[in-house]
Protein backbone atom coordinates (compact mmCIF):
# COMPACT_ATOMS: atom_id res chain seq x y z
CA UNK A 1 0.00 0.00 0.00
CA UNK A 2 2.88 2.82 0.47
CA UNK A 3 4.31 1.76 -2.91
CA UNK A 4 1.47 3.21 -4.09
CA UNK A 5 0.97 6.23 -2.00
CA UNK A 6 4.45 6.63 -2.35
CA UNK A 7 4.65 6.54 -6.06
CA UNK A 8 5.16 9.83 -7.82
CA UNK A 9 2.59 9.34 -10.75
CA UNK A 10 0.03 8.59 -8.16
CA UNK A 11 0.94 11.64 -6.26
CA UNK A 12 1.17 14.10 -9.59
CA UNK A 13 -2.72 12.59 -10.18
CA UNK A 14 -3.81 13.10 -6.23
CA UNK A 15 -2.22 16.19 -6.43
CA UNK A 16 -4.35 17.51 -10.22
CA UNK A 17 -7.13 15.68 -8.59
CA UNK A 18 -7.42 17.47 -5.58
CA UNK A 19 -6.08 20.94 -7.01
CA UNK A 20 -8.74 20.78 -9.85
CA UNK A 21 -11.53 20.07 -7.17
CA UNK A 22 -10.37 23.15 -5.21
CA UNK A 23 -9.92 25.38 -8.17
CA UNK A 24 -13.43 24.82 -9.07
CA UNK A 25 -15.32 24.83 -5.72
CA UNK A 26 -13.44 28.06 -4.64
CA UNK A 27 -14.20 30.40 -7.77
CA UNK A 28 -18.07 28.77 -7.54
CA UNK A 29 -18.35 30.02 -4.39
CA UNK A 30 -16.46 33.40 -4.48
CA UNK A 31 -18.99 34.42 -7.68
CA UNK A 32 -21.76 33.89 -5.08
CA UNK A 33 -20.81 35.17 -1.52
CA UNK A 34 -24.50 35.61 -0.38
CA UNK A 35 -25.20 31.90 -1.36
CA UNK A 36 -22.20 30.56 0.21
CA UNK A 37 -22.79 32.57 3.35
CA UNK A 38 -26.51 30.92 3.41
CA UNK A 39 -25.05 27.60 3.14
CA UNK A 40 -23.15 28.08 6.00
CA UNK A 41 -25.64 29.28 7.55
CA UNK A 42 -27.70 26.24 6.89
CA UNK A 43 -25.38 23.88 8.89
CA UNK A 44 -25.80 26.03 12.17
CA UNK A 45 -22.74 25.01 13.44
CA UNK A 46 -21.19 28.54 13.75
CA UNK A 47 -22.06 31.28 15.81
CA UNK A 48 -24.13 33.94 13.22
CA UNK A 49 -21.10 36.83 13.52
CA UNK A 50 -18.75 34.18 12.02
CA UNK A 51 -20.35 33.35 9.29
CA UNK A 52 -20.39 35.62 6.79
CA UNK A 53 -16.18 35.94 7.69
CA UNK A 54 -15.96 32.49 6.40
CA UNK A 55 -17.90 32.59 3.22
CA UNK A 56 -15.91 35.55 2.38
CA UNK A 57 -12.33 34.11 3.18
CA UNK A 58 -12.65 30.43 2.81
CA UNK A 59 -13.38 30.42 -1.05
CA UNK A 60 -10.30 32.29 -1.15
CA UNK A 61 -8.04 29.84 0.66
CA UNK A 62 -9.44 27.03 -1.32
CA UNK A 63 -8.82 28.81 -4.42
CA UNK A 64 -5.13 29.94 -3.68
CA UNK A 65 -4.38 26.64 -2.29
CA UNK A 66 -5.62 24.53 -5.04
CA UNK A 67 -3.69 26.64 -7.60
CA UNK A 68 -0.53 26.42 -5.47
CA UNK A 69 -1.06 22.67 -5.49
CA UNK A 70 -1.61 22.45 -9.03
CA UNK A 71 1.81 24.43 -9.58
CA UNK A 72 3.87 21.74 -6.89
CA UNK A 73 4.07 25.05 -4.88
CA UNK A 74 4.26 24.09 -1.50
CA UNK A 75 2.32 20.72 -1.32
CA UNK A 76 2.83 19.61 1.90
CA UNK A 77 1.34 23.19 3.09
CA UNK A 78 -1.14 22.98 0.66
CA UNK A 79 -1.98 19.70 1.36
CA UNK A 80 -2.53 20.49 4.90
CA UNK A 81 -4.64 23.33 4.29
CA UNK A 82 -7.32 21.54 1.97
CA UNK A 83 -6.77 18.41 4.40
CA UNK A 84 -7.66 20.00 7.32
CA UNK A 85 -10.74 21.88 5.25
CA UNK A 86 -11.89 18.21 3.95
CA UNK A 87 -11.71 17.08 7.65
CA UNK A 88 -14.12 19.78 9.20
CA UNK A 89 -16.21 19.47 5.86
CA UNK A 90 -16.83 16.12 7.03
CA UNK A 91 -17.65 16.46 10.20
CA UNK A 92 -20.03 18.93 9.16
CA UNK A 93 -21.82 16.72 6.72
CA UNK A 94 -21.54 14.28 8.89
CA UNK A 95 -23.30 16.13 11.70
CA UNK A 96 -25.86 17.30 9.53
CA UNK A 97 -26.84 14.08 8.86
CA UNK A 98 -26.91 12.30 12.48
CA UNK A 99 -29.28 15.61 13.28
CA UNK A 100 -31.50 14.86 9.65
CA UNK A 101 -30.94 18.41 8.39
CA UNK A 102 -31.65 18.32 4.77
CA UNK A 103 -29.46 20.92 3.84
CA UNK A 104 -27.69 21.97 0.15
CA UNK A 105 -23.72 21.29 1.47
CA UNK A 106 -22.43 24.42 -0.58
CA UNK A 107 -19.72 22.62 -1.60
CA UNK A 108 -19.93 23.42 -5.13
CA UNK A 109 -22.68 26.50 -5.47
CA UNK A 110 -26.06 25.06 -4.74
CA UNK A 111 -27.60 21.61 -6.31
CA UNK A 112 -25.67 19.31 -4.32
CA UNK A 113 -27.56 17.69 -0.64
CA UNK A 114 -25.34 16.76 2.08
CA UNK A 115 -25.49 12.85 2.75
CA UNK A 116 -23.16 9.55 2.24
CA UNK A 117 -22.12 10.37 -1.02
CA UNK A 118 -20.49 13.99 -0.15
CA UNK A 119 -19.13 11.98 3.12
CA UNK A 120 -17.34 9.49 0.88
CA UNK A 121 -15.92 12.16 -2.14
CA UNK A 122 -14.65 14.31 0.95
CA UNK A 123 -13.14 11.01 3.01
CA UNK A 124 -11.20 10.25 -0.65
CA UNK A 125 -9.86 13.32 -1.30
CA UNK A 126 -8.73 13.67 2.65
CA UNK A 127 -6.97 10.21 2.05
CA UNK A 128 -5.17 12.03 -1.56
CA UNK A 129 -4.37 15.14 0.63
CA UNK A 130 -2.61 13.05 3.52
CA UNK A 131 -0.87 11.00 0.88
CA UNK A 132 0.65 14.12 -0.94
CA UNK A 133 1.72 15.37 3.22
CA UNK A 134 3.74 12.08 3.85
CA UNK A 135 5.04 11.60 0.86
CA UNK A 136 5.33 15.37 -0.96
CA UNK A 137 4.67 15.23 -4.63
CA UNK A 138 7.89 16.88 -6.52
CA UNK A 139 7.12 15.67 -10.16
CA UNK A 140 5.80 18.30 -12.89
CA UNK A 141 6.30 20.48 -9.58
CA UNK A 142 7.51 24.56 -10.23
CA UNK A 143 9.77 24.35 -6.73
CA UNK A 144 9.92 20.94 -6.93
CA UNK A 145 13.76 19.05 -7.39
CA UNK A 146 12.47 16.80 -9.83
CA UNK A 147 11.15 18.98 -13.24
CA UNK A 148 10.93 15.95 -15.61
CA UNK B 1 6.41 21.29 6.97
CA UNK B 2 7.72 24.98 6.37
CA UNK B 3 4.98 26.74 9.38
CA UNK B 4 5.83 30.23 7.40
CA UNK B 5 4.99 29.60 4.31
CA UNK B 6 1.58 27.72 5.35
CA UNK B 7 0.83 31.21 7.62
CA UNK B 8 1.36 32.93 4.53
CA UNK B 9 -0.93 31.12 2.16
CA UNK B 10 -3.24 31.45 4.94
CA UNK B 11 -2.73 35.17 5.79
CA UNK B 12 -2.20 35.73 1.75
CA UNK B 13 -5.31 34.48 1.35
CA UNK B 14 -7.82 36.17 4.18
CA UNK B 15 -6.50 39.81 2.61
CA UNK B 16 -6.88 38.65 -0.74
CA UNK B 17 -10.82 37.86 0.40
CA UNK B 18 -11.44 40.95 2.01
CA UNK B 19 -10.24 42.99 -0.90
CA UNK B 20 -12.33 41.37 -3.12
CA UNK B 21 -15.18 40.97 -0.95
CA UNK B 22 -14.81 45.22 -0.68
CA UNK B 23 -14.56 45.64 -4.29
CA UNK B 24 -17.18 43.30 -5.25
CA UNK B 25 -20.48 44.91 -5.89
CA UNK B 26 -21.89 41.72 -5.34
CA UNK B 27 -20.12 41.43 -2.05
CA UNK B 28 -21.87 40.60 1.74
CA UNK B 29 -21.42 42.63 4.68
CA UNK B 30 -18.57 41.15 7.01
CA UNK B 31 -21.67 40.52 10.06
CA UNK B 32 -24.19 38.93 8.55
CA UNK B 33 -27.33 40.08 10.02
CA UNK B 34 -30.01 38.32 11.67
CA UNK B 35 -33.36 37.01 9.95
CA UNK B 36 -36.44 38.37 11.62
CA UNK B 37 -39.32 36.07 11.28
CA UNK B 38 -42.67 37.70 11.53
CA UNK B 39 -45.84 36.27 12.33
CA UNK B 40 -49.03 37.40 10.35
CA UNK B 41 -51.25 39.14 12.93
CA UNK B 42 -53.29 36.28 14.28
CA UNK B 43 -50.29 33.83 14.47
CA UNK B 44 -48.94 36.39 16.76
CA UNK B 45 -50.60 35.48 19.87
CA UNK B 46 -50.13 31.69 19.29
CA UNK B 47 -46.52 32.29 19.10
CA UNK B 48 -46.20 34.06 22.28
CA UNK B 49 -48.09 31.18 24.03
CA UNK B 50 -46.32 28.17 22.70
CA UNK B 51 -42.42 30.34 22.86
CA UNK B 52 -43.35 30.55 27.11
CA UNK B 53 -44.05 26.51 26.87
CA UNK B 54 -41.46 25.39 24.79
CA UNK B 55 -38.94 28.25 24.09
CA UNK B 56 -36.12 25.28 24.87
CA UNK B 57 -37.70 23.11 22.21
CA UNK B 58 -37.39 26.28 19.57
CA UNK B 59 -34.17 27.38 21.00
CA UNK B 60 -32.90 24.82 18.95
CA UNK B 61 -34.66 24.48 15.71
CA UNK B 62 -34.53 26.09 12.39
CA UNK B 63 -35.29 29.08 13.88
CA UNK B 64 -33.03 29.30 16.48
CA UNK B 65 -30.63 32.40 14.85
CA UNK B 66 -34.32 34.31 13.94
CA UNK B 67 -36.03 36.45 16.42
CA UNK B 68 -39.22 36.80 16.18
CA UNK B 69 -41.54 39.86 16.11
CA UNK B 70 -44.70 41.85 16.04
CA UNK B 71 -46.34 41.96 12.49
CA UNK B 72 -44.63 44.44 9.93
CA UNK B 73 -48.39 45.99 8.94
CA UNK B 74 -50.58 47.59 11.39
CA UNK B 75 -54.24 46.82 9.72
CA UNK B 76 -56.87 45.76 11.81
CA UNK B 77 -58.82 43.21 9.56
CA UNK B 78 -57.45 39.79 8.68
CA UNK B 79 -56.40 40.85 5.42
CA UNK B 80 -54.73 37.69 4.60
CA UNK B 81 -57.90 36.27 3.64
CA UNK B 82 -58.49 39.24 1.02
CA UNK B 83 -56.86 38.78 -1.86
CA UNK B 84 -56.84 42.91 -2.26
CA UNK B 85 -54.84 42.51 1.13
CA UNK B 86 -51.92 45.26 1.16
CA UNK B 87 -48.36 44.01 0.27
CA UNK B 88 -45.90 42.97 2.82
CA UNK B 89 -43.11 44.66 3.43
CA UNK B 90 -41.63 41.00 3.89
CA UNK B 91 -42.53 37.47 3.82
CA UNK B 92 -44.88 36.44 6.60
CA UNK B 93 -44.60 33.31 9.01
CA UNK B 94 -47.68 31.58 9.42
CA UNK B 95 -48.76 28.56 11.68
CA UNK B 96 -50.73 25.35 10.86
CA UNK B 97 -54.43 26.76 11.53
CA UNK B 98 -53.83 29.70 9.62
CA UNK B 99 -52.26 27.96 6.84
CA UNK B 100 -55.44 25.71 6.34
CA UNK B 101 -57.75 28.45 6.48
CA UNK B 102 -55.72 30.05 3.65
CA UNK B 103 -55.89 26.84 1.30
CA UNK B 104 -59.53 25.83 2.37
CA UNK B 105 -59.88 29.85 0.36
CA UNK B 106 -57.68 28.28 -2.57
CA UNK B 107 -54.92 30.15 -1.96
CA UNK B 108 -51.73 28.49 -3.65
CA UNK B 109 -49.35 26.49 -1.99
CA UNK B 110 -45.99 26.06 -2.89
CA UNK B 111 -43.65 23.05 -2.26
CA UNK B 112 -40.06 23.80 -1.12
CA UNK B 113 -38.81 20.20 -1.04
CA UNK B 114 -36.69 18.04 -3.39
CA UNK B 115 -38.59 16.41 -5.77
CA UNK B 116 -38.84 12.81 -4.59
CA UNK B 117 -39.91 14.43 -1.64
CA UNK B 118 -42.75 16.12 -3.62
CA UNK B 119 -43.55 12.49 -5.34
CA UNK B 120 -43.94 10.58 -2.40
CA UNK B 121 -46.51 13.12 -0.62
CA UNK B 122 -47.42 16.97 -0.66
CA UNK B 123 -50.06 19.23 0.19
CA UNK B 124 -53.45 18.83 -2.20
CA UNK B 125 -53.01 21.23 -4.74
CA UNK B 126 -49.43 22.76 -4.54
CA UNK B 127 -46.99 22.91 -6.90
CA UNK B 128 -42.88 21.94 -6.22
CA UNK B 129 -41.03 24.46 -6.24
CA UNK B 130 -37.49 22.95 -5.10
CA UNK B 131 -35.19 25.58 -4.17
CA UNK B 132 -32.19 23.72 -5.32
CA UNK B 133 -30.60 26.13 -7.27
CA UNK B 134 -32.22 24.42 -10.68
CA UNK B 135 -33.70 27.47 -11.92
CA UNK B 136 -36.30 25.43 -14.44
CA UNK B 137 -38.49 25.09 -12.05
CA UNK B 138 -38.79 28.96 -11.62
CA UNK B 139 -40.53 28.70 -14.80
CA UNK B 140 -43.72 27.76 -13.65
CA UNK B 141 -43.94 31.47 -12.07
CA UNK B 142 -44.67 32.95 -15.43
CA UNK B 143 -47.94 31.66 -15.07
CA UNK B 144 -48.82 32.84 -11.52
CA UNK B 145 -49.74 36.46 -11.23
CA UNK B 146 -47.48 38.76 -8.92
CA UNK B 147 -50.63 39.91 -6.72
CA UNK B 148 -51.47 36.27 -5.92
CA UNK B 149 -51.40 34.97 -2.42
CA UNK B 150 -48.53 32.20 -2.02
CA UNK B 151 -47.89 30.37 1.02
CA UNK B 152 -44.41 27.99 0.42
CA UNK B 153 -43.55 25.12 3.15
CA UNK B 154 -41.07 22.40 3.47
CA UNK B 155 -40.86 19.37 5.76
CA UNK B 156 -41.75 21.28 8.97
CA UNK B 157 -39.57 23.34 11.70
CA UNK B 158 -36.44 21.81 10.99
CA UNK B 159 -36.13 22.97 7.33
CA UNK B 160 -35.70 26.36 6.30
CA UNK B 161 -36.14 25.85 2.08
CA UNK B 162 -39.78 27.36 2.84
CA UNK B 163 -38.07 30.56 4.25
CA UNK B 164 -35.15 31.09 1.28
CA UNK B 165 -37.99 30.10 -1.15
CA UNK B 166 -40.33 33.06 0.31
CA UNK B 167 -37.32 35.05 0.52
CA UNK B 168 -37.05 34.45 -3.50
CA UNK B 169 -40.37 34.85 -4.44
CA UNK B 170 -40.74 38.33 -2.46
CA UNK B 171 -37.40 39.58 -4.15
CA UNK B 172 -39.07 38.13 -7.78
CA UNK B 173 -42.11 40.55 -6.62
CA UNK B 174 -44.95 38.05 -5.15
CA UNK B 175 -45.69 40.91 -2.16
CA UNK B 176 -47.95 38.43 -0.48
CA UNK B 177 -46.03 35.59 0.18
CA UNK B 178 -46.70 33.82 3.38
CA UNK B 179 -44.28 31.42 5.05
CA UNK B 180 -45.68 28.16 6.41
CA UNK B 181 -43.87 27.31 9.81
CA UNK B 182 -44.36 23.53 10.50
CA UNK B 183 -45.06 22.53 6.65
CA UNK B 184 -45.70 19.02 5.82
CA UNK B 185 -44.98 17.60 9.02
CA UNK B 186 -47.94 19.52 10.96
CA UNK B 187 -50.41 18.85 7.96
CA UNK B 188 -49.73 15.04 7.98
CA UNK B 189 -50.37 15.32 11.32
CA UNK B 190 -53.76 17.29 11.07
CA UNK B 191 -54.63 14.76 8.66
CA UNK B 192 -55.62 17.58 5.82
CA UNK B 193 -55.77 16.86 2.44
CA UNK B 194 -52.69 15.21 0.73
CA UNK B 195 -52.33 13.67 -2.27
CA UNK B 196 -49.06 11.49 -4.05
CA UNK B 197 -47.25 11.73 -7.37
CA UNK B 198 -46.16 14.70 -9.62
CA UNK B 199 -49.73 16.95 -9.29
Amino acid sequence: MKKIFSNQFFLLMSRIIVAIVFIYAGAEKISDPKGFSQAIYNYRLFPIETINLLAITLPWLELVSGILLLFGISVKENATIIGTLLFVFIIAVAISMIRGLDIDCGCFGKGTPVGWRKLGENTLLLILCLALLAFDSTKFSLNGKNYD
Amino acid sequence: MNKKNLSAIILVSFFVGFVFNFLNPNGISLIREERVLEFADDDTSTMRNENEDSSAELSDTTFNNLSVSSPNYSENQPETLNPQAPEFKKPLAIKIDKAYQLYKQGVKFIDARMPDEFIEGHIKGAINIPFDGDESYRDILRNINKDEILVTYCSGTECDLSILLGDELFERGYKKVYIFFGGWNDWLEKGYPVSKGEQ
